[in-house]
């Protein structure tokens, strides 16, 4: 094979051809034979061409040769060839050798001139060949005279030849002749086409355009011309005839319509209704048994040095109760695994987990789908609330004592603020400049600014006094305007005199620096208010008994007492903003009196142990109550009697509550130093509720003698609240 | 320039032409600061000089319209610019800072100050009104006022002396006549019209009106001319009010302007016939002064406290209870928008002034306590913070176009002096 190669070179396109064509030289006679049959049917050669050739003398040799091979069937029999290409051939050509000795005609098929009786050189039959490798002969032919073998020439022949003959590697041997055979053109392309999976035959198409024998084609014209004969639309008398029979039958009753067949099924299904068949309770509650954790490398008898637990840890292990611990054992390293001592906890372990498997009763949690946060009623943010007082802005500074009470000019270009150093204080409310020092002898309790903004008038509390101030600020000509209304009083002849309050006009020097009138009354005093039109104000004496609250009207300077008895300890009134009514808070009670009819209208339970405080909306329908026990009560007074919502934003007790009266905003002062603001809208709707949304806690002031934050009002016009505390100062949050 | 990371691609350019640089395309770190861009630029003049002076500038930068005061890189985040692009950074000296030069003590409360050339006028709770030399000598003190002076303003000055205004909380308006050699000011008009106390003063370009604003929610021009008709009503009104007479003969306003629902705090002359006027309504609004109608509306969300209009930028800036200061484009047409706010201060803005030369600088004064030279390319930090100040201050004045005046609850005028590197730009001003 090597020099074939050698030689071959030259045409290494060829090179798979030769290495197939190479084959049949090596080949036995027996292949040579098969070859033989499966490729002489179209041979062109001539039958006898191999029959002229004389036996050569090395027949013998060639016999020899072959003779360590001729065991093995003679189709199948290729030890001597190598490389698959020539396996395909033999393979090939012996299948189809086989088919055609299968398809064999019998013998009296000689009678016929056919091409197939041509190829019948050797009458031997489709025998192993190698039955005649002893033979110097190879068969018989068709006058039973024996074929001889061709000579064969020694190696050097065969080599030489494969040398020299260019035609070398197309030539095979006929095993039925045992003559070389050169294979033409055609066989080759044969061979190279089976070779390459194709058709055998080169021009076979296999893809050649499909032909309708019958179009698809819708055609208009039928496919023959000949007219329908008559019968076909004339009615069959015989059928007609057989019919008539029929029908009579059945008239007669001889036919009797067939029995339905009942379609009941023989067998049925007895698993069909296994769907709906519901287990028993506990099958279908059934909850399999927790799976036992597989061992990781904590049970390693040589973890990892990172799952070896720190000295720490062995001692938080320790005194874990053994209910508390994440693993029930420790891991602990030995060099050798014959070194690791029993399971201490084995047998408890296994034990449990049998309890585990077949003896615990399990019990299903129901939990309720709900999270904290559905319950909690959705707020708006309170960034979508502005605007709210979120820092302070400006400190008033100047007071030495604690700040009581802060009242707002109605136009919030002035603020005034009582203190305990004795003083009275107005400020500027846009700069914090005090403009105005006013020394009252005496602390002061309450202040409060008439809201009638026609006259300039001031109600400060010193003790048992209430102090009417005009600070000369603002409009020249209403503070003008507010002497001369003070100055026409004329006092009535009759005095009728039924209560203990002394009405005294202030003169001299004590004028000149803005104090108008001072009205005595018998006890302390702890609250003065102004009624909106700013001709009335109410003073709160709790300790005044059936006095505890009196009524002052300024332009007549009578007094009244509205109620014979107290009903209680008098915390602080409230003039309606609008309706003639009175709110007076007591202890835990707001009760609220109609002044004009003279009764009691409601009875509000303020549900806390001691009001502090009281602030009514604008709009006269709600309240707000402050308690000395931390809360906050809104009260709807078309709702009920009882608090709507009661907030608990302060950790110690509510001085002051107050609404702001343009935007929706109240806020409360606490002795915690802290101002609350809170988003407190209502709706002109009367079905909907108010909604309060704390906003912003104010932080600033100081406790001090266990007092924070006193007092708080709100700005008449901008969002802004002004807060007063126990650190002397007066603060403004905008 | 040699780091690890991100670069970006940087073209240095400026309009000072003195610095000019070659337009070559720098790859400098993403991280960079104004501190080594300035060792960069500083290097590339040195370099081109070639004279060995290493004379060290201070430069600032300019990205895309704002001062470079972050990481580069974070600023092209900021003003959303691809890092692929070869980025235009201008820059130019660094504006100095202001210099204090003199503190001027005074009795009270300092109200409101204004500088004019030489001296500066201000205001007291002491209800006086005073003028001062820029080195803090005082050269005459009006009194007649009897509640605190809350706003002042210049009509006009002469060497002799000149004119200017006070307005009280006395709801007094009072026109003095100021005479420098003699060292008097004698009132020579009184204002009266306004029911609350007077709060700001503007006077009109041209010198014969002005307007004010009052917490009564008025607005009301004056004529500053010699009204012969004004007299007249006087002489007709004879000696009823001899008290009146002291503040000279009465005037009464040409025109009120009705519209604001709270307390005016502040007006601005924009132009001769528009008015703009700041309220705790929190509205600003502009006014034709010549036919009394509001022409528009700009709303707010607090308090305002202060506006100022700048000639050379024709933007309005605003001091509010919120501690922003606005900008406001007046002449945009689709609706009047904010154009940046200046945040940095603590406390209420309580006034603003703009730079009378520089289109780009105004000054905020705040009750925090400070006061702050703003660049409007720098709107999230200031470029310089004047601390220092005890007390709040209320006003702050930048008529002259080197000083900066302010004054508040420390009883102190301070002014700083203020170098302008804009040579370029044509000295103006105002008042005259």
């Amino acid at each position: 094979m090597a020099s074939k190669r050698k030689v071959g070179e030259a045409k290494l396109e060829k090179e798979e051809l030769d290495l197939f064509v190479d084959a049949p030289p090596d080949d036995d006679d027996d292949d040579d034979g098969d070859d033989e049959d499966g490729d002489t049917s179209d041979s062109e050669e001539s039958v006898y061409s191999g029959l002229e050739e004389e036996p050569s003398s090395e027949e013998e040799e060639e016999e020899d040769d072959n003779s360590s091979d001729s065991e093995d069937h003679g189709t199948e029999d290729t030890p001597n060839i190598p490389g698959p290409a020539t396996d395909v051939t033999t393979g090939s050509a012996g299948t189809s050798s086989t088919e055609r000795l299968d398809n064999r005609p019998p013998p009296d098929e000689y009678e016929f001139d056919s091409s197939d009786e041509e190829d019948i050189r050797n009458t031997v039959g489709n025998i192993p060949m190698e039955w005649y490798n002893d033979y110097p002969h190879i068969g018989y032919n068709l006058d039973g005279k024996k074929i001889m073998k061709p000579a064969k020439g020694d190696e050097l022949d065969e080599f030489l030849n494969k040398m020299d003959n260019p035609d070398y590697w197309r030539t095979v041997k006929d095993k039925t002749t045992g003559e070389d055979v050169k294979l033409t053109d055609e066989e080759l392309d044969i061979i190279q086409q089976i070779q390459s999976g194709k058709y055998p035959d080169k021009a076979y198409n296999p893809y050649e355009p499909y032909i309708d024998f019958f179009t698809h084609e819708k055609m208009i014209h039928p496919v023959t011309n000949r007219p329908r004969d008559k019968r076909s639309f004339i009615p069959s008398l015989v059928e007609k005839e057989k019919v008539s029979k029929l029908v009579h039958a059945i008239k007669m009753g001889w036919i009797k319509p067939r029995k339905a067949r009942d379609d009941e099924p023989k067998y049925y299904d007895i698993w069909e209704n296994d769907n709906q068949y519901t287990p028993d309770k506990r099958y279908q509650t059934h909850i399999p048994a927790p799976k036992l954790k597989l061992p990781g490398h904590e049970e390693s008898y040589n973890p990892p040095p990172e799952y070896l637990p720190s000295e720490e840890e062995i001692l938080a292990w320790n005194q874990a109760d053994p209910e508390d611990r994440r693993q029930a054992f420790l891991s602990k390293k030995y060099d050798a695994l014959r070194k690791v001592p029993a399971y201490a906890g084995f047998v408890k372990e296994r034990f449990e987990r049998c309890l585990d498997l077949y003896l615990c009763p399990r019990q299903r949690k129901m939990r309720a789908n709900v999270t904290a946060e559905d319950l909690i009623p959705k707020l708006p943010k309170p960034r979508d609330l502005q605007p709210f007082p979120t820092t302070l802005s400006v400190v008033y500074e100047g007071h030495t004592d604690i700040v009581r009470c802060i009242s707002v000019e109605p136009t919030g270009q002035w603020l005034v603020s009582g203190s305990d150093d004795e003083t009275l204080r107005f400020w500027e409310v846009a700069t914090g400049r005090c403009r105005k020092v006013l020394q009252l002898g005496g602390r002061v309790r309450s202040v409060a600014w008439c809201p009638n903004t026609a006259v300039c008038l001031v109600a400060a509390v010193v003790d048992n006094k209430v102090i009417i101030i005009n600070p000369s600020l603002g409009d020249k000509l209403v503070y003008h305007s507010t002497d001369n209304l003070l100055n026409t009083y004329e006092a009535p002849e009759s005095l009728e005199t039924k209560l203990p309050v002394e009405w005294v006009a202030a003169e001299g020097k004590e004028h000149d620096t803005g104090i108008r009138l001072r009205i005595a009354h018998p006890k302390t005093i702890r609250q003065v208010t102004w009624h909106g039109k700013g001709d009335y104000f109410a003073v709160v004496m709790p300790d005044g008994g059936s006095m505890s609250v009196l009524i002052h009207q300024l332009t007549k300077r009578r007094s009244q007492n509205p109620f014979r008895k107290s009903k209680g300890l008098v915390q602080c009134v409230l003039f309606h903003p609008v309706r003639p009514f009175l709110f007076v808070a007591t202890q835990r009670y707001v009760r609220v009196y109609n002044l004009l009819k003279q009764e009691l209208t409601k009875k509000l339970m303020a549900n806390c142990k001691w009001v502090s405080s009281m602030a009514v909306h604008p709009g006269g329908d709600n309240l707000i109550i402050g308690s000395y026990d931390s809360r906050l009560s809104w009260f709807d007074m078309d709702l009920s009697t009882k608090p709507y919502q009661t907030l608990r934003h302060h950790k110690r007790a509510l001085r002051q509550v107050c609404y702001h009266k343009k935007y929706p905003l109240f806020a409360s002062a606490s002795d915690d130093g802290t101002v609350v603001i809170c988003h407190g809208m209502v709706y002109s709707d009367l079905l909907q509720n108010p909604l309060i949304v704390p906003v912003k806690i104010l932080r600033g002031h100081k406790v001090t003698k266990n007092l924070g934050a006193l007092d708080c009002q709100f700005h008449p016009t901008q969002p802004w609240v002004f807060s007063c505390g126990a650190d002397t100062t007066v603060r403004l949050y905008t | 320039m040699a780091s690890s990371g991100p670069h970006v691609q940087a073209k240095f350019f400026t309009k000072q032409p003195q610095f000019a640089v070659s337009e070559d395309v720098f790859s400098v770190p993403a991280t960079v600061t104004t501190l080594e861009l300035n060792d960069l630029i500083n290097g590339l003049l040195n370099s081109a000089d070639g004279d060995g002076e290493s004379l060290r500038r201070e430069f600032d930068f300019l990205v895309e319209g704002e001062f470079l005061r972050l990481p580069l890189n974070t600023h092209m985040q900021n003003k959303s610019l691809t890092a692929e692009r070869v980025v235009s950074v201008e820059f130019l000296l660094r504006q100095p800072a202001p210099e204090p030069s003199t503190t001027i003590q005074q009795e009270d409360w300092i109200s409101s100050v204004q500088g004019n050339r030489d001296s500066i006028l201000s205001g007291s709770y002491d209800s006086t009104v005073q003028v001062w030399t820029r080195s803090g000598q005082s050269l005459v003190s009006g009194t007649g006022h009897t509640e605190p002076v809350k706003a002042v303003a210049w009509v006009k000055q002469e060497t002799t002396g000149g004119q200017f205004l006070s307005a009280s909380q006395d709801q007094l308006i009072v026109l003095w006549d100021w005479d420098r050699e003699g060292g008097t000011a004698v009132p020579s008009l009184c204002c009266r019209g306004h029911a609350r106390s007077v709060d700001c003063l503007a006077t009109h370009p041209t010198a014969d009106r002005f307007a004010s604003g009052s917490w009564d929610k008025m607005i009301k021009l004056w004529s500053l001319g010699d009204a012969e008709e004004d007299e007249e009503e006087e002489r007709l009104r004879g000696k009823k009010k001899a008290k009146q007479d002291q503040l000279g003969p009465t005037r009464t306003p040409l025109m009120t302007l009705q519209g604001h629902s709270d307390a005016v705090t502040s007006v601005a002359w924009v132009d001769d016939v528009t008015l703009c006027s700041a309220s705790w309504d929190h509205t600003i609004r502009t006014w034709d002064a010549e036919a009394g109608v509001p022409k528009e509306t700009l709303t707010g969300s607090k308090a305002f406290h202060s506006v100022s209009y700048s000639n050379l930028s024709y933007l309005l800036a605003s001091g509010s209870s919120d501690r922003h200061v606005r900008l406001w484009d007046l002449r945009s047409q689709k609706g009047v928008l904010v154009e940046s706010t200046l945040t940095a201060h603590q406390g209420w803005v309580s006034a603003v002034a703009w730079s009378p030369t520089n289109q780009y600088h105004l000054i905020s004064a705040s009750y925090d306590k400070t006061l702050k030279l703003w660049d409007t390319r720098s709107p999230r930090a200031p470029l310089y913070n004047m601390s220092g100040h005890r007390e709040k201050l209320l006003c702050a004045d930048w008529s002259t176009p080197d000083l900066l005046i302010c004054g508040g609850a420390e009883k102190q005028l301070c002014t700083f002096s203020y170098s302008n590197l804009l040579t370029s730009m044509p000295d103006r001003q105002q008042g005259n």
